[in-house]
Parts: C-alpha cells; sequence; structure tokens
C-alpha cells in the first residue's frame, strides 16, 4: 500500500499532493471567509498574490543564495527544475506580498489570517503526504510495529504523525464553536501546530543538532509556542477592552 | 477561561515542551554522522560496480575522496537527453577539480545498441556505465528518470535531484557543494 503510494507520487509528482491540498483547503477557506469579513473574491486575490509571491520569491531567494553560479548560467533562472527553490524564501515573500496587499485592500491582517487558517491546516495535512511520498522529513529508526520502511530501515512514520496531528487540527478547528474574536482561531491553529512539532520533531531522523545534542526544530517549536501564547493573550486582552 | 488559569495552562504547557525537549536530547555519542547506506541527502551512498562502455570497470566506493555526480539516465528519456549537454559541459568544466561523472544507463530497461551512438551523439566524454541487472537501480531505489545523486569526497549523498532537466547553473550549485 505504501509503496504503491509512493511509487505513485514518486518526485516529482509528489508535488501534485501539495497542490491537490492547496485547492483543497482554499474551497474550505472559502466556505467560511464571510464569518471574517472577507468576501471570497478578497480571499481569492490574496491567496492569488501570495502563491505567487511563494513561487518567485522562493525561485528568486534561491538563485541570490547562489548568485556566482546564476550569474556564469543566466538562462538557469527561468529553467522550469522545481528543485531550484527556497521554501524559506518563499513563505516570506508570500508573508510579505499578502501583508502589503491586505494593507492597500483595508484587510485586516487578523482576519485574513483567520479566513486562510482552513487553507493553511489543510495544506499541513498535504506537505505530510507528499513527504511521505518523497520519503523527506524521515523519522528515525525504530522497533515498533508501525513503523515503516524507509532509507534501507524501519523507521518512525514521522510523515504520517504530521498528517495525523495536522487533520486533528484540522478538524478541531474547523468543527470548534465560531469565535468571533480576531485572531483567535489562527493563533489556536498556530499553537496546536507549533505544540505538535515540539512533540513529533523528535521522532525525526533528519534532526539538526545544536546546543550540544538538542534538536533546532524542538527549539524553534518550543520558541513558536511561546511567542503564540504571548499574542494570544495580546488578542485577548484587546478584545476585552474593545467590549468593555 | 479565566486570564490566571489560561496563563497556568501556558506556563505547564510551556515547561511540558521544554521537558520533552530535554529528555528526547541526544549525547554527542549517538548523534547519527552519516549513518546508513540509502540513496538520499545525509547518507553514504549506496556502493555498485559496473562496467563501462569503454570496458573499464568502476566501483563508486574506490573513488572516495572525489566528487561524484551519479546520473541515471536511459537514451529513451527526454529530460535525460535535455540535460546530458549541461553535464557534459559541467564535466569539462570541472574535471581538473578532481569532479567525476558516472553516467549509469538503465541498461536494463533500455537498448544496449542505443547507448553508443546516443554518447557519440552528444560528445560524452566522462564514463558510461551500464546497469544490466537493475541491482544498482533497487539500490538506489529508482523511480524516475533522470535521477541525480551529488555525492561529496566522504561518500556522503550532498543533494539527489529527480528528475530533469538540471540545469548549468544548477549543476553548478551542488557541484560547487560537492567541491568543498
Amino acid at each position: 500500500m505504501l509503496t504503491l503510494f509512493r511509487n505513485l507520487f514518486a518526485p516529482p509528482r509528489h508535488m501534485i499532493l501539495l497542490v491537490i491540498a492547496a485547492w483543497i483547503g482554499l474551497s474550505l477557506a472559502e466556505k467560511r471567509s464571510e464569518r471574517h469579513g472577507l468576501s471570497a473574491d478578497q480571499l481569492n486575490t490574496l491567496t492569488f498574490y501570495g502563491l505567487l509571491a511563494f513561487i518567485l520569491g522562493g525561485r528568486l531567494s534561491f538563485v541570490l543564495q547562489n548568485l556566482p553560479s546564476f550569474m556564469k548560467s543566466p538562462a538557469g533562472i527561468i529553467s522550469i527544475n522545481p528543485d531550484i527553490f527556497d521554501p524559506i524564501g518563499a513563505l516570506a515573500a508570500a508573508a510579505i506580498v499578502a501583508l502589503i496587499h491586505a494593507q492597500r485592500q483595508n484587510i485586516s491582517l487578523w482576519n485574513s489570517l483567520d479566513a486562510l487558517t482552513p487553507f493553511f491546516a489543510v495544506l499541513a495535512v498535504g506537505l505530510g503526504c507528499s513527504q511521505l511520498a518523497a520519503g523527506t522529513a524521515f523519522g528515525m529508526e525504530t522497533s515498533l510495529p508501525w513503523g515503516i520502511d524507509l532509507w534501507n530501515a524501519t523507521r518512525h512514520p514521522t510523515q504520517v504523525y504530521q498528517m495525523i496531528a495536522s487533520l486533528l487540527t484540522l478538524l478541531l478547528l474547523w468543527f470548534k464553536r465560531h469565535d468571533p474574536r480576531p485572531g483567535i482561531l489562527f493563533l489556536l491553529f498556530a499553537a496546536l501546530t507549533a505544540g505538535s512539532q515540539l512533540f513529533i520533531q523528535a521522532f525525526r531522523g533528519d534532526a539538526t543538532f545544536i546546543l550540544n545534542g538538542m534538536r533546532q526544530s524542538q527549539i524553534t517549536a518550543w520558541l513558536a509556542l511561546f511567542v503564540v501564547f504571548i499574542l494570544l493573550e495580546i488578542q485577548l486582552k484587546k478584545t476585552r477592552r474593545g467590549t468593555r | 477561561m479565566q486570564q490566571n488559569q489560561r496563563i497556568i495552562l501556558y506556563i505547564l504547557v510551556l515547561i511540558a515542551g521544554a521537558s520533552w525537549t530535554l529528555l528526547n536530547k541526544e549525547t554527542a555519542a549517538n548523534i547519527p554522522a552519516g549513518a546508513g547506506t540509502a540513496p538520499q541527502a545525509g547518507f553514504k551512498a549506496p556502493d555498485f560496480t559496473l562496467d563501462a562502455l569503454d570496458g573499464k570497470t568502476y566501483t563508486l566506493s574506490e573513488l572516495k575522496g572525489r566528487p561524484v555526480l551519479v546520473n541515471l539516465w536511459a537514451t529513451w528519456c527526454p529530460p535525460c537527453r535535455a540535460e546530458m549537454p549541461a553535464i557534459e559541459k559541467m564535466y569539462q568544466e570541472y574535471q581538473d577539480l578532481g569532479f567525476l561523472v558516472l553516467g549509469v544507463n538503465m541498461t536494463y530497461q533500455d537498448s544496449s545498441s542505443a547507448v553508443a551512438p546516443f554518447v557519440s551523439e552528444y560528445g560524452l566524454s566522462f564514463p558510461i556505465l551500464l546497469e544490466e541487472t537493475g541491482e544498482t537501480a533497487s539500490a538506489y531505489q529508482l523511480r524516475s528518470l533522470p535521477s541525480s545523486y551529488f555525492i561529496d569526497r566522504s561518500g556522503t549523498v550532498s543533494e539527489v535531484v529527480i528528475g530533469g532537466p538540471m540545469s548549468e547553473a544548477l549543476l553548478r550549485t551542488n557541484i560547487e557543494k560537492i567541491l568543498q
């Protein structure tokens, strides 16, 4: 079953799973966007600019980081190979462009993030599926009965853990009673995601170790969780003041 | 939930998270350093011994100390054809620095008679290895052609590019990494 799935979506076809997730996520987000003060059109335009910036920003960031190579062969900048891509640069570009667009259209940042939360949540499920297909983000070796055979060893199915955690987050937020306070839905999503990553990253087999053996990804997730809790309190305080 | 209750919850969650992180801290002796063999970045490259078109025999493990690009290809595969001129150009540019390309033809699913004309058509000067049994393809868990593995001087896979065609710039970027 797993072999069939991995053969069917072997790289570079694993990206189809991300495209499907983005499409489902956007459809779900559209359904509830009015609740957060955004029309479906506004949400689609915001997502369009964000995705465009994600694709172009990811390519540009990779090119800038390897500028000497691209100076010698500039045609490579427009090459169709998806490996010329930096995900961190892509995320930064998407966030900046979406922020600028939202400001120009007088759309509240928190309302936009709330409206986009189902999109982010489904995308996180899709990311786990695509990582499973590609064999990336793999787990440590294990003798547990649910281990999967990957890269010549039986490993923790960390990609499946990621899919399950993201799916539970999505279901929890989708069926949760609507909270009209701006930012709360997104911050809950961020807290649940950071919390689950803090847990799951402990089983990853491709971790980067810092500070005498601690996993960099766990420290990042812990710091993210800390920041999200502060933001949650700020938002809750703001809305309490607003209602007085 | 009251603010005080929430703050207590935040603190408990953060303490639990920090404890979990510390609990899973690896001692220096346990930190995996390129352990295992697999066709994936960070692992030792699977070894193989194959005959080349020029009559020589190449064993990957014997090339330790040299940066190597292992390119799995077939004559019928359009992206493989498209990236060959760029691979040849990079081989010419970097071979003086010890860089080697092993073009492994998937002969077991290709026509062996088509390989030599293909090599002369593209003027390929790097070794063309003939994979006639499928063992190397299996060791590299081949699922798409072309598949390229950039292997550093220690024999560790640095980058994997599945699919193509690779541009000169992408090749150069990955070759520069394994030359270091």
